[in-house]
């Protein structure tokens, strides 16, 4: 964005208009601006167009308020389905660290066998926890469970065999097929159960969330631009005169970009501001029924916020947005604005 | 400083604004360009500026061939021209001082030598006393004075104007052309399109004298 004319080039041209040309080593003469004025001068001309855009914003406060509102929900829009889809896999996380195979003993092995082979479990290195249930607990359980309660006590004696129930330290499938394996092995064992179906396809449908998101967001933010570019046009197109004197009177295409730039920069400050606070107010109003619906089932999952390192790359994209919306607005534009 | 050699400009619809126009014009001079509407005044100008090519010929503005400037030289080139117009062009939404600052802020002054430079200009034109206010708020001679101002404020080698007296009325006229030869004298080259000869007669200064686009006349105002 260098609209200071280059010391050499501007000589060069001052020279072949007349003015006089420099010596071989010039003194710099006591009215010239030095460097560090010069660099001062270059970054009050930034600070000049920021504040200009600024003020060209809080000249159109609704305007440019829904601007960034549209912008925002845009933005917002594929944020908090991600959000949400981490949500879901730290839910899916905690479910599959609860996975557990069930090892059933013969119906002939007793109480001591059990505990026996539960110890045994237990010391294996890839295995977390094992509890034996007995045969009474078992049929105990399935008693309060299924309400056949007394249907079961009709039984002239108890089908349920013993078990063991393992927690293994990894939910790896190779992994838990090779425990499993093992399992199956040991003696007075009949039957081993892992049942992994229902993590594998969550773990699908949570990719395939993901390539959604990965989508949507990638037209949002064609939209973006789109929305972006196309306000910026409009500013261009209220300040063509202007525009058109500027580079009359020598502005050069990064002048005249510049404080577009700034203004593409503040929209999308804004707008990811926004969206970040749309996000964290959908999140807390969510997360009651989440809390709700989870204590139902006897889980204390809550929704995570948006992090703050989620939120400041949010805030950082948006404003890198509104930067090239505005600059592709202003490349697309500016060669239309010769002076007429 | 100027040398135009057989210049033409063709445009694309087939209309001609320049018939091989050759004429030179000294560092330091004052020269008038006259004619009709159509005659090729503005055309002149435009090229000048660059803001058109000739499309045959040889232009060159202190040595260089604009035919062949690239666009990235034009800003650069415009830097060491002043421009005047006939509606002032001026920035209704900034101060007087802030329409007459742009070509130095362009330029990247600090702000202490761009309030040094504007008050000089602004002083140059009797409005020194003016600079807070908006155009809106000045009659259209103190206009086209700030618009003068804005011209010579970044001390140009060159001073174009285009209709400048074209809206006032002649005592006016008078004035503004009185400080167009104030700043000739400093020793900016001054061109001045024009079509009102009686005015161009009282100041005795070259006059270029164009007809469709072919140049007439060239010799001291009578």
């Amino acid at each position: 964005m260098g609209a200071t004319q280059n010391p050499q080039q501007a000589q060069k041209t001052a020279e072949r208009l007349g003015a006089a040309p420099k010596r071989a080593a010039p003194q710099r003469r006591s009215d010239e601006p030095s460097f560090q004025e010069l660099f001062h001068a270059w970054l009050e001309s930034h600070r000049a167009s920021l504040v200009d855009s600024l003020r060209r914003l809080a000249r159109q406060p609704v305007g440019s308020f829904f601007t960034c509102l549209v912008i925002a929900i845009a933005l917002a829009l594929p944020m908090g389905l991600a959000l949400l889809l981490n949500n879901l896999e730290r839910l899916g996380g905690s479910w599959q660290s609860a996975a557990q195979i069930s090892v059933y003993l013969k119906l002939d092995a007793s109480d001591a066998d059990g505990e026996r082979l539960r110890e045994e479990i237990a010391g294996m290195p890839d295995v977390a926890a094992a509890e034996w249930i007995s045969r009474e607990q078992a049929l105990a359980q399935f008693q309060a469970q299924s309400g056949l309660g007394q249907a079961l006590k009709d039984l002239p004696e108890n089908p349920l065999p013993g078990s063991v129930l393992v927690t293994p330290r990894e939910i790896d499938k190779v992994a838990l097929e090779m425990i499993r394996q093992r399992l199956a092995e040991l003696p007075k064992v009949d039957q081993v159960q892992l049942d992994l179906l229902w993590v594998e396809r969550l773990g699908a449908i949570l990719k395939l969330g993901d390539r959604f998101v990965f989508g949507l967001a990638l037209l949002l933010v064609l939209a973006l631009l789109l929305v972006i570019g196309n306000t910026i046009r409009l500013h261009i197109e209220n300040r063509r005169s202007e525009i058109e004197v500027i580079k009359l009177v020598g502005g050069t295409d990064g002048y005249v970009r510049r404080p577009f730039l700034y203004m593409g920069a503040l929209y999308g400050l804004g707008a990811g501001l926004l969206a970040w606070a749309v996000l964290a107010y959908s999140l807390d109003w969510l997360n009651g029924a989440v809390v709700r619906l989870a204590g139902l089932y006897g889980s204390d999952f809550a929704l995570a916020g948006v992090p703050t390192a989620d939120g400041l790359s949010l805030v950082l994209g948006a404003v890198l947005l509104g930067y090239i919306g505005a600059w592709l607005a202003v490349a697309r534009h500016l060669s239309e604005l010769a002076p007429k | 400083m100027i040398r135009f050699e057989q210049v033409g400009k063709r445009y694309p619809n087939g209309h001609v604004g320049l018939h091989e126009l050759s004429f030179r014009v000294r560092r330091g001079e004052f020269l008038f360009v006259t004619g009709h509407s159509g005659a090729g005044k503005s055309t002149l100008l435009r090229l000048l500026l660059a803001m058109e090519r000739p499309t045959s010929g040889k232009l060159l503005l202190a040595g260089q061939d604009l035919a062949q400037i690239t666009t990235a030289q034009i800003p650069f080139l415009r830097r060491q021209i002043g421009v005047v117009f006939q509606n002032h062009q001026l920035l209704f939404d900034r101060s007087v001082f802030d329409n007459v600052a742009l070509p130095l802020q362009i330029l990247g002054l600090p702000k202490a030598e761009i309030a040094k430079r504007v008050g000089a200009a602004l002083e140059r034109v009797s409005l020194a006393d003016k600079a807070e206010q908006y155009p809106a708020d000045l009659s259209t001679g103190q206009q086209q004075r700030v618009g003068i101002a804005r011209a010579v404020v970044h001390r140009p080698a060159l001073l174009l104007a285009d209709e400048p007296t074209g809206n006032l009325d002649p005592r006016l006229a008078a004035e503004i052309m009185g400080v167009f030869e104030d700043i000739n004298r400093l020793g900016t080259t001054v061109l001045i399109a024009s079509h009102d000869l009686a005015l161009i007669a009282r100041m005795r200064h070259r006059m270029l004298t164009l007809q469709r686009g072919r140049l007439i006349g060239d010799g001291e105002a009578a």
